[in-house]
């Protein structure tokens, strides 16, 4: 048996939580492209899975800029405060790629150190994904261990039957929550796109990587690269990220703010010496962070196979024409 | 919540201008429970910060022995450090740590130990040395060579006076040829060089070398032909960082997080790591 919902029914829903103050956010049309935000009625909701947001779903759980605690300075005394509670948030039509990048960033964000930033909006967040029903040229989600209707990661997942009722897979009791009541049982069920072509072996990436460190391939296949991190800020692994004050002297906050490998400054000493110097080097470093040394620290590629880093490219680079190189 | 982030304030104790442009700053808890519980191992780093301007991070340069203060050091080369400077004693900073894996200091016992240090290198070496000259029976000879482009870049002058007059302590100084002035009673030369005239007959020894890449890459073959293996020979590198818990991604050397698995690290696994630091 199947549990179906109309998408009229959908978009009650997602009225619902809206008015009962959750924060509600999905898929939203914006001029030719979509991008994940919080949604300020249920029509404004996109179900289109032609295309994948141009963001990804981590800025809901770290934030581009977040406050880490704000300070006030009296004369010789310092007061810090301590930011407040995230709210309750639910993420409707993520894509499968990006949900799946959350168990995977669980691991940085809590070995030895936790960080209760990322994982007080982990437990306050529902992820509901919309399973894939067409992939681009740019998408590789089965390369890396992922599939279009893989449930890594979602708390419930919606598979189109094509005929505007979809399928609901509530996968823990968080999605079950959700979905109580609003759903029909039946027997048909909604479907995702059949499987893409492997693009690449993950272990042949992280083996030449590791052996072609001192190599002119890295300057021969990215000297199109202009530094500007659009795949790192869109990515939905991509974590690193500076730490800056904000606000006057005598009051201010201090924030942590998204950073990308891809800056020529990332790596500098105050001496001036810089490990990366070149761009082909910080190239390298994406490729090895992603294939070689997250899967050493934590047993998995900090990649979901969901291309946004070759979509967004200005110089039409990405992981995945790096890798076809390789 | 716990706010891994969130720093302790610390009152500044003491100032000291070491040269035009390198200050040591001593700093205890404001927080009396803090204060008792607090411990660290000498090698382990901290993030300092001014509120308004930011986090820098440097080694904790004092002895871990020292139960009421902890001590910093830093050149004013940045936004942070250039507010730092400006800090008097009574006001206020930011302080998160210990954070890193600290010296080995149990497994360096019964061994003669070399100090190599070049420039701001000294604050690393100075935590060794005191834990060194405090624990004295636990440690054979001390040798320390430190060099600076010039006599004044040379920080820690006096305490370098003091540690010679040491038992089993030889301290040598050295300035690059030209950095000398009329006076100058130290040696001429750059540290490797200089280390490598001492000739000394040293048993099965330790060796800690910190300073610029290049003092480093020199000084390991002068090292190798005193006997000493990769193993044996430490270094503390210097890597960029943010957040200091492993997560901010910029410090790493192949997938060693400076941060957590360093700074302080043996050739033999630098050797093995690749070249990006």
């Amino acid at each position: 048996m199947s549990a179906l919902i109309s998408e009229n029914k959908l978009r009650q829903l997602a009225a619902e939580w809206i008015g009962s103050g959750r924060r509600t956010i999905a898929p939203v049309a914006i001029k030719s492209r979509l991008l994940y935000m919080p949604l300020q009625s249920a029509e404004a909701l996109s179900l289109d899975t032609g295309a994948r947001p141009a963001n990804t779903i981590k800025e809901f759980f770290f934030p581009k800029a977040e406050t880490l605690y704000g300070y006030r300075v009296k004369g010789r005394s310092i007061e810090l405060i301590e930011p407040a509670n995230p709210e309750e948030q639910i993420i409707l039509a993520a894509r499968p790629c990006d949900a799946a990048a959350l168990p995977v960033l669980d691991h940085i964000f809590n070995w030895d150190f936790k960080d209760d930033f990322y994982n007080r909006r982990r437990a306050s967040t529902t992820v509901i994904t919309l399973a894939c029903t067409e992939a681009d040229e740019h998408c590789f989600c089965t390369s890396v261990g992922g599939a279009p209707d893989s449930e890594r990661g979602s708390d419930a997942m919606l598979l189109a039957l094509g005929d505007g009722r979809y399928e609901v897979r509530c996968i823990t009791a968080k999605g079950q929550q959700l979905f109580a009541g609003a759903t029909e049982a039946s027997t048909e069920t909604g479907k995702a796109i059949a499987v893409p072509l492997r693009n690449f072996e993950p272990e042949k990436v992280r083996a030449f990587a590791v052996e072609h460190f001192e190599d002119p391939f890295w300057a021969e296949h990215t000297q199109t690269c202009v530094g500007c991190g659009a795949c790192a800020f869109t990515c939905p692994t991509c974590h690193c990220f500076d730490i800056v004050d904000a606000g006057p002297m005598a009051g201010g906050v201090r924030v942590r703010t998204w950073d990308t490998c891809q800056s020529a400054i990332f790596t500098q000493h105050a001496s001036g010496h810089n490990p990366r110097s070149s761009q082909p080097g910080r190239q390298r470093q994406r490729i090895l962070h992603k294939f070689a040394i997250y899967p050493e620290k934590f047993g998995e590629v900090l990649c979901t196979g969901c291309g946004n880093c070759a979509r967004n490219c200005p110089a039409g680079l990405g992981v995945l024409s790096v890798i076809r190189e390789i | 919540m716990a706010n891994i982030y969130k720093p302790d304030l610390m009152e500044v104790i003491a100032v000291r201008q070491q040269t035009s442009d390198v200050k040591s700053v001593a700093l205890r808890f404001l927080d009396p429970d803090r204060a008792r519980e607090f411990s660290f191992t000498v090698g382990q780093f901290g993030i300092f910060s001014v509120f308004g301007y930011g986090e820098s991070t440097f080694n904790i340069c004092s002895s871990s022995n020292w139960k009421d203060r902890i001590e910093f050091c830093f050149r004013k080369v940045g936004r942070v450090t250039d507010a730092m400077w400006q800090v008097e004693v009574g006001e206020v900073i930011g302080f998160r740590g210990p954070y890193g894996n600290g010296y080995p200091v149990d497994l360096w016992k019964g061994h003669d130990l070399v100090f190599l240090g070049g420039g701001i290198a000294m604050p690393p070496i100075r935590c060794a040395v005191w834990h060194a000259l405090e624990n004295r029976a636990a440690y054979g000879e001390i040798t320390i060579v430190y060099g600076a482009r010039t006599v004044d870049d040379l920080v820690y002058v006096d305490e370098l006076e003091e540690w010679s007059k040491r038992e089993r302590v030889r301290v040598i100084t050295c300035v690059d040829p030209g950095g000398e002035k009329p006076g100058w009673t130290g040696e001429i030369g750059f540290v490797p060089t200089v280390f490598g005239r001492t000739e000394l007959a040293l048993h099965d020894p330790i060796a800690l070398v910190i300073g610029p890449p290049i003092m480093i890459k020199n000084t390991m073959p002068v090292l190798e032909k005193m006997g000493v293996s990769a193993g044996s020979i430490y270094t503390s590198l210097e890597n960029r960082m943010k957040c200091g818990v492993g997560k901010c991604g910029r410090c790493n050397v192949g997938s060693h997080y400076v941060c957590k698995e360093g700074p302080v690290l043996t050739m033999d696994t630098l050797r093995n790591l690749p070249l990006d630091y």
